[in-house]
């Protein structure tokens, strides 16, 4: 049997998919990925590969997510996408009349409309983070709550608070103002959900004719209630799929399988040592940040040069 | 004797009339001294000088003017105010020559461009003559050579930029200022990254001035700001023979924010509109520069 493995190195999490030949998903997994990616994808390979059946042979690669291209290298990838691509291919495989697709991660958020099955739009959120899932954690840790637990706080309130929904700066201070005065913590959380969706649709989804079928996936779509006022704002029913994380993933793997040549991956990547190294090179003015790739002590790629210049 | 040195920073204004007034003064006989490509070191100087408020177009001009500080004698700086009532500059260019000669030390060479006032570059190279007293009939040959030689200079950068609508694959129009365009750390590595692409890119500043101007007022009747109305221009001239438009603009550039905005109500195709700020790393555009590639390849 063949299968094809999708790899979504995002900010904050990392997920992995393994599909057979009718894209259905065989294993999947969900890890954090804690600032090291390398690290992440190898612990990743190796929790899919035990569950992997026998007789599977893996003929495609496909990366996406903020560190595609690194971890593309690692692991010999056929295909390295971007985000946009990847997740409305994903999306399209399992609900293929979607008109929308809300995207909310660890530091991106964007928005998809459909038309026919073609991308005819998107917006991603400017280089700003506001209103994200790092955002949402960050705020998670400062309540002392799990963030996992947010949407069951979020549901049980009847009151929540308004808070600023613009920057991520002001709702912080809007935050410990509302908390210092004595309000509910789960009229805060309910407020935090509320002001995620206000902000993304004033930013994202500013000027988009958003039409359903909708879905709404990414790491935050797990939050009920950022779903709920999602929902309520948008007077629509809104789909969140069960893997709804994973279309990143998923996406990627069918533009991998799409793309395979007769290549046999064993994903033997355990025992690679893969490291990466920083450094400013001085030769010009324009000091430029190299990022030298190492695969066993011996250097497969550098990038950041401005003037192509090698370096050993 | 050694020849006196003026130097030009290559940034804002260079971008407009720099190729100009390099052969106005070395034809009398100077030497030009134009700052080189901007560079990390030519951003953070410039960085230093600046206000943080400052779009990060001035700031690297800042960089380039600290570059020439202690490389030529005199620092030639436009001040552009207008080219008549209704096609203002952005107040970068009104301010730069108090800018400079508040911030920096060196001797400046300054040139009033106010067509409401009857300042214009002639007269404001002539001002600047009659100090190293050089003659009427001088000046006037050799701003007519340096005229034909920009004319010249100017036609065929049209002509390339023409003929790329011609050519197969996906055409975009990168509207931008010219400054931000031909930057080196700003326009520069997108212009790269697409045509690694094999993607025709198109020039909003690469076109017959005056055409495009009278153009803009299809999209924006009653805008004042002569840089913006270029931009528009090229977009009314060649809207129906490109498949998208990539905006790009230096933060926080005011009239940008406003008239890109005011634009993409209007336009009938694929746009995306990207901000540069100071960030050292290309990843963030890139994953929007590949991923609006991607759906125009799915749309043609």
């Amino acid at each position: 049997m063949n299968g094809y493995l999708g790899v979504d190195i995002g900010s904050i999490s990392t997920k992995g998919v393994i599909i057979d030949e009718n894209n259905k998903i065989l294993v999947s997994e969900y890890i954090w990925t804690e600032g090291n990616p390398t690290e992440a994808v190898t612990k990743l390979i190796e929790i899919l590969k035990s569950k992997l059946p026998n007789d599977l042979k893996i003929k495609g690669i496909g990366t996406t997510g903020s560190a595609r291209k690194l971890i593309g290298l690692l692991l010999d990838a056929n295909v390295v996408k971007n985000e946009i691509t990847a997740h409305a291919i994903g999306t399209l495989s399992k609900y293929p009349n979607t008109k929308t697709i809300l995207e909310i991660g660890g530091q991106d958020s964007k928005i998809i409309l459909i038309e026919d099955g073609i991308i005819i739009d998107y917006a991603m959120n400017t280089l700003c983070a506001a209103g994200t899932g790092s955002f949402l954690s960050s705020q998670a840790k400062r309540l002392g709550i799990e963030v996992e637990d947010f949407g069951n706080y979020a549901l049980k309130s009847k009151n929540p608070v308004k808070i600023a929904a613009r920057c991520t700066v002001f709702a912080e201070s809007d935050l410990v103002h509302k908390a210092q005065v004595g309000y509910l913590k789960e009229d805060i959380i309910a407020g935090l959900c509320r002001a995620v969706v206000l902000n993304y649709l004033n930013n994202v989804g500013k000027g988009k004719k958003i039409k359903g079928p909708i879905v709404f996936q990414g790491g935050v779509s797990k939050n009920k209630g950022v779903l709920k006022y999602f929902e309520e704002t948008l007077n629509e029913k809104i789909t969140v799929d069960k893997d709804s994380h994973l279309m990143g993933a998923l996406g990627v793997a069918i533009l991998s399988k799409n793309n395979k040549k007769d290549t046999i991956y064993n994903l033997n990547i355990k025992n690679i040592e893969f490291k990466t190294k920083g450094l400013e090179c001085n030769g010009c003015a324009n000091n430029c940040e190299i990022l030298k790739i190492y695969k066993n002590k011996d250097l497969i790629d550098v990038w950041g040069s401005k003037c192509g210049k090698t370096f050993k | 004797m050694d020849k006196i040195k003026i130097g030009i920073p290559r940034g804002l204004f260079y971008y407009y009339d720099g190729y100009f007034l390099k052969n106005f003064f070395e034809y009398l006989n100077f030497e030009v001294v134009v700052s080189p490509e901007t560079n990390r070191i030519i951003i953070d100087e410039g960085m230093k000088y600046a206000n943080d408020e400052m779009c990060l177009s001035l700031k690297v001009f800042l960089g380039h003017i600290a570059y020439l500080q202690d490389k030529c004698d005199y620092l030639l700086i436009m001040r552009i105010d207008n080219y008549g009532k209704y096609n203002q500059t952005c107040t970068n260019f009104l301010s730069l020559y108090d800018l400079v000669t508040n911030l920096f030390t060196i001797p400046t060479l300054d040139i009033n461009i106010e067509y409401t006032n009857k300042e214009n570059m002639y007269i404001g190279l002539k001002k600047i003559c009659q100090k190293f007293n050089i003659s009427n009939s001088k000046i006037k040959n050799a701003y007519d050579s340096a005229l034909i030689k920009n004319k010249k200079h100017n036609k065929n950068l049209i002509t390339i930029n023409k003929n790329k609508l011609n050519k197969k694959g996906l055409k975009l129009l990168l509207v931008a200022h010219a400054y931000n365009i031909n930057d080196e750390y700003i326009g520069k590595p997108i212009i790269k990254y697409l045509e690694n692409n094999n993607i025709n890119v198109i020039f909003s500043n690469n076109f017959e001035t005056k055409e495009i101007l009278n153009l803009s007022y299809k999209y924006c009747p009653n805008l004042y700001w002569y840089y913006n109305k270029e931009n528009i221009g090229s977009i009314v001239k060649i809207e129906d023979k490109i498949d998208g438009i990539i905006f790009l603009s230096s933060f926080p550039c005011g009239p940008d924010s406003l008239v890109n905005e005011l634009v993409i109500r209007k336009i009938r195709k694929p746009y995306i509109n990207l901000v540069i700020d100071d960030l050292n790393s290309l990843t963030g555009i890139e994953t929007r520069l590949e991923s609006f590639i991607d759906i125009l390849e799915q749309r043609v």
